[in-house]
């Protein structure tokens, strides 16, 4: 679905304006530091979201009529039709208050999207240090005649390639293995059968944006996960390119866990300020 | 009812304060100690003792290439304390030899007397002498797979790998006086003994095996492979094929123990070869790597899928291995080293604390955890030619001096031991150090190679000096090894000089454990130097009365193997010793009779370790394997060196435990026969 790639791509490049100025902002930050300010900031942001979004009178009434039931629990708890009434109407209680939480999840679904994936390029792997390897993978289009077209890549002065191109003809693939030699944000150049296209590459010991891979319209999972590029057209010879970046070891900022933290930090920010920001939840 | 107030007074802060600091403190301390941190409060009281452990480096050598001014550092340890010849074990075997280091005393009180032992009550069945793994008891059968469930009702007790080292290792002394001992590398210490007070860690070395439980086993993927898999000793060797330049594989990992018939687990994997750049793409299920010819991957994790009956979730075990693609084309050969546990996620034991190897290994990366690093089996079985394994073993040096480099930064007192490999396996290899020729090698290359064992000797005195840079006034430094080196031009079949004197029938057997007639066998040989007496009441099938006929029979096959000669008249044993003479302790139950020392340029046979017997009873020796100390005792001495005087003229590798102790002023115990050697 091209069509909805395009999209996605358009809000890719809104959210990697703020992404970058995020970015430039915490990263001199220890990885922990940076992962708790931007959990806390995105639970201030969905706190507000919510606010707006929700029928905040409604989840109050909703809210206090629950307090009731449970008060009545408390009050009458040897009588055990109001026992049982008062447990309908919890149950009860806590179905309207997801019911009421289903406008603001879906209005806010679309920016938590972008702000994750955002996060992923700072988080879910780490730069190539100085020295380290790397296999860089670039998949032809699925027509393209064998054996495959010779495929140049030039890694300037930044990075040097060690190994390859090995050309895979039944996957219509062509990879190297290369060599990290000067820290930045760098961009590999490929000259496909004089199309020439280029692949973000980042070195350095600090935060970076690291994009894994730089994919095409054709595939929308793709784009929406991976946004910091420009995607291939549908009829370029290129239809992805892909780097192995080294994973990234941190319980709060590291792979994988990242997300854990980030979820945990913004939920328990949201819960801790909404009554400074007299929220209903 | 008045409510609580909720102020307080400073009489309860302060109750209050001291209170959640003692509890604090407490906690801490706690902690620190469950957790088996070296942060626990010492009392070595600043003394530090390192000692260095150069497995197989030779005296004679050191001495020569110090009167050659080649080893600076040694010369300079040698002339600050002193150097000696360092007495090893009889035999001088290397799991024999560290297991006297670590008791302070002889066989008779660890029980290690061979490489290989043997059950005498299943008649001759051989076990590695270090560690076994008894099987388990009892099982709840699901469908193909059987469980063992260690808890009630169920209580069945699932196999484990228990370490046979009898006796008490020095630094269980250490440890109950509260000082820090550190081990890298320990061998004959697999499974590691436990940490009573918590002062003591060690990484296992020698004798850990890999994932296939195995002491290594390499796996090699080649065109021109067997058209079935074959397994080679400590190796598997199978052919792939391509399809228009795609040939595809699977890695065979440790086996599916839930299984009621064990299945190894496999990853398959496809590589891409491109002639025109001569490199290749090998595809892992969760990785790329783009080699070519000479080029070795760095460590790939394997995740091997272990499946379960279907009301439990599959469960991952993973190893880590190394890749070496030798050839692309026109033969695409590839070697994959043997499945190491991966130190980060250890599915066995591999250190004490369980979780100071993961610590080591988040800092450093991930290691080889097997005990024997150097890939000597693809060598000896020609996967690899001589600058393959080297390049191998200098991989493994440089893993070494990496994690050498991390402990000596991770110090701070008490004990640091740390065990280099490369000097027994690369010499065993390269080490000719004789006019005679060499079994596989022209002279030049000969002494080309046996000059790379000199450069590993000056690599090895740079790690020395290193040490002696940082701590040569603080700290007692120990530079030992468990014993020398010899040429091994000539090999004897113990089993066959028994056949042909009679000792062993029939007379056309031709393995111990195929065709031999227990009934027509007095005495057989297993392992590398022992010699075992068929004897009534001990071996299930034995003969020999004890007592006179015993005796006897003794006093006939000294006599017998130390007049041997060879074809020019060289004396092939220098010495027969009798283990009732030469061990002492509660240990000897397992010991051999006899235990053959042979003299320089002699070993045991090839075929007489794997228990088979060959027409000739000497034989030349047509291995790249080239040099071993399996002699007798007196031949292959180790080294030791020390900032400290040393005070006996004939130190031996039971002393160096006592020495330690008194180091920090504890007393020799009565576990320990050697004596103190360092003033």
């Amino acid at each position: 679905m091209p069509e909805l790639a395009r999209i996605i791509s358009a809000l890719n490049q809104f959210a990697n304006f703020f992404g970058r100025a995020l970015a430039n902002a915490v990263a001199p930050l220890p990885g922990w530091l940076s992962a708790t300010v931007i959990g806390v900031l995105t639970g201030v942001v969905m706190l507000v979201g919510y606010k707006y979004t929700s029928n905040q009178r409604a989840i109050k009434r909703v809210r206090d009529q629950m307090k009731a039931n449970m008060l009545s629990l408390k009050l009458f708890k040897d009588n055990m039709r109001s026992v049982f009434g008062s447990q309908l109407g919890l149950v009860g209680g806590a179905g309207k208050l997801l019911l009421h939480s289903l406008l603001p999840m879906v209005v806010m679904f679309i920016p938590i999207t972008l702000a994750m994936t955002q996060l992923s390029l700072w988080y879910q792997m780490r730069p190539l240090q100085v020295g380290e390897t790397a296999v860089v993978s670039l998949q032809l289009r699925d027509d393209t005649p064998t054996p495959l077209p010779a495929v140049k890549l030039d890694g300037g002065d930044f990075a040097e390639i060690v190994t390859g191109p090995v050309r895979i003809d039944s996957t219509k693939e062509v990879t190297w293995e290369i060599v990290a030699r000067t820290t930045g944000l760098h961009e590999l150049q490929f000259d496909v059968n004089g199309e020439l296209v280029t692949k973000s590459l980042s070195i350095g010991d600090r935060y970076l944006r690291v994009s894994l891979l730089r994919p095409t319209l054709k595939s929308w999972v793709d784009v929406v996960l991976n946004p910091a590029e420009q995607p291939f057209a549908v009829d370029s010879a290129v239809q992805s390119i892909a780097i192995t970046y080294p994973e990234r070891d941190s319980w709060t900022s590291g792979t994988d866990n990242w997300v854990i933290y980030w979820l945990v930090v913004s939920m328990a920010a949201a819960f801790a300020l909404k009554s400074v920001f007299n929220v209903n939840l | 009812m008045n409510r609580p107030r909720a102020t307080t007074n400073r009489r309860r802060f302060l109750q209050g304060s001291t209170l959640a600091g003692a509890a604090g403190l407490t906690g801490l301390s706690g902690c620190s100690y469950w957790s088996g941190s070296n942060s626990r409060v010492s009392r070595a009281a600043g003394k530090k003792v390192i000692i260095i452990g150069i497995d197989g480096m030779d005296p004679r050598l050191c001495s020569q290439m110090m009167s050659e001014g080649l080893l600076p550092n040694m010369a300079k340890l040698r002339a600050t304390g002193g150097f000696s010849e360092l007495g090893t074990s009889v035999p001088p075997q290397s799991p024999v030899a560290w297991a006297n280091f670590i008791n302070g005393n002889g066989p008779g009180t660890h029980g290690i007397f061979d490489f290989i032992h043997r059950h005498p009550h299943e008649q001759c069945a051989p076990f590695y002498s270090a560690a076994e793994t008894v099987p388990g008891e009892g099982a709840w059968e699901v469908g193909d797979y059987q469980l063992q469930l260690d808890f009630w009702p169920f209580n069945h007790k699932p196999s484990e790998t228990v370490l046979r080292r009898q006796g008490v290792p020095f630094w269980d002394y250490l440890d109950a006086s509260g000082i820090p001992t550190t081990f890298y590398d320990l061998p004959s210490n697999y499974p590691p003994s436990p940490s009573q007070y918590g002062h003591h860690r060690c990484i296992c070395g020698m004798g850990t095996p890999d994932m296939a439980g195995s002491y290594g086993t390499y796996q090699y993927f080649a065109e021109n492979g067997p058209p079935q898999p074959i397994d080679e000793g400590g190796g598997r060797r199978t052919r792939i094929k391509f399809d228009e330049e795609t040939g595809q594989g699977e890695l065979i990992g440790p086996e599916n123990g839930l299984l009621k018939v064990a299945k190894p687990m496999t990853i398959p994997f496809k590589v891409h070869r491109d002639l025109q750049s001569n490199a290749v793409a090998i595809d892992l299920p969760t990785q790329r790597l783009v080699l070519k010819p000479g080029q070795w991957s760095p460590w790939i994790r394997l995740n091997f899928e272990m499946t379960t009956p279907a009301f439990l979730p599959d469960k991952e075990v993973s190893g880590i291995c190394r890749i070496l693609v030798q050839e692309v084309a026109p033969i695409f050969r590839m070697y994959v080293s043997p499945i190491n546990v991966d130190p980060r996620a250890a599915v066995v034991q591999l250190s004490e604390p369980e979780s100071f190897i993961g610590d080591v290994a988040n800092h450093l990366g991930p290691f080889y955890t097997t005990g024997f690093k150097e890939d000597h089996k693809a060598r000896t079985n020609g996967v690899f030619n001589d600058d393959e394994f080297v390049r191998q073993a200098t991989n493994v040096m440089e893993e070494r001096l990496a994690l050498f480099d991390y402990a000596v930064q991770d110090y701070e007192d008490g004990l640091l031991f740390f065990y280099f490999s490369s000097s027994d396996l690369q010499s065993h290899m390269f080490w000719w150090n004789s006019d005679k020729p060499h079994p596989i090698r022209s002279t030049t290359e000969a002494q080309k190679w046996h000059g790379y064992i000199r450069r590993l000797y000056q690599r090895l005195d740079q790690v020395v000096g290193d040490i002696y840079d940082r701590y040569g006034s603080q700290a007692t430094i120990i530079v030992m090894s468990d014993h020398g080196f010899s040429e091994f031009g000539r090999q004897f079949n113990l089993n066959s000089w028994l056949r042909w004197y009679g000792y062993l029938g029939p007379p056309e057997c031709t393995s111990l454990f195929k065709d031999v007639d227990w009934s027509q066998t007095a005495a057989y040989g297993l392992g590398i130097n022992g010699l075992y007496i068929n004897l009534k009441g001990r071996e299930r099938d034995g003969i020999i009365e004890p007592g006179e006929q015993k005796e006897a029979l003794i006093q006939e096959l000294i006599f017998g193997l130390t007049q041997l000669q060879d074809e020019d008249g060289r004396q092939v044993v220098r010495n027969v010793y009798r283990s009732d003479q030469v061990y002492s302790g509660d240990a000897t139950e397992l010991a051999p009779d006899l235990i053959v020392g042979y003299a320089r340029g002699y070993r045991a046979s090839w075929a007489t370790c794997l228990g088979d017997l060959t027409d000739d009873v000497l034989l030349d020796n047509d291995q790249a394997w080239s040099a071993d100390h399996c002699a007798d005792a007196l031949e292959v001495p180790g080294i030791l060196f020390s900032n400290r005087k040393i005070t006996d003229a004939q130190p031996s590798l039971v002393d160096l435990a006592p020495s330690i102790l008194k180091e920090f002023g504890l007393k020799t115990p009565a576990t320990m026969s050697g004596k103190v050697v360092l003033g």
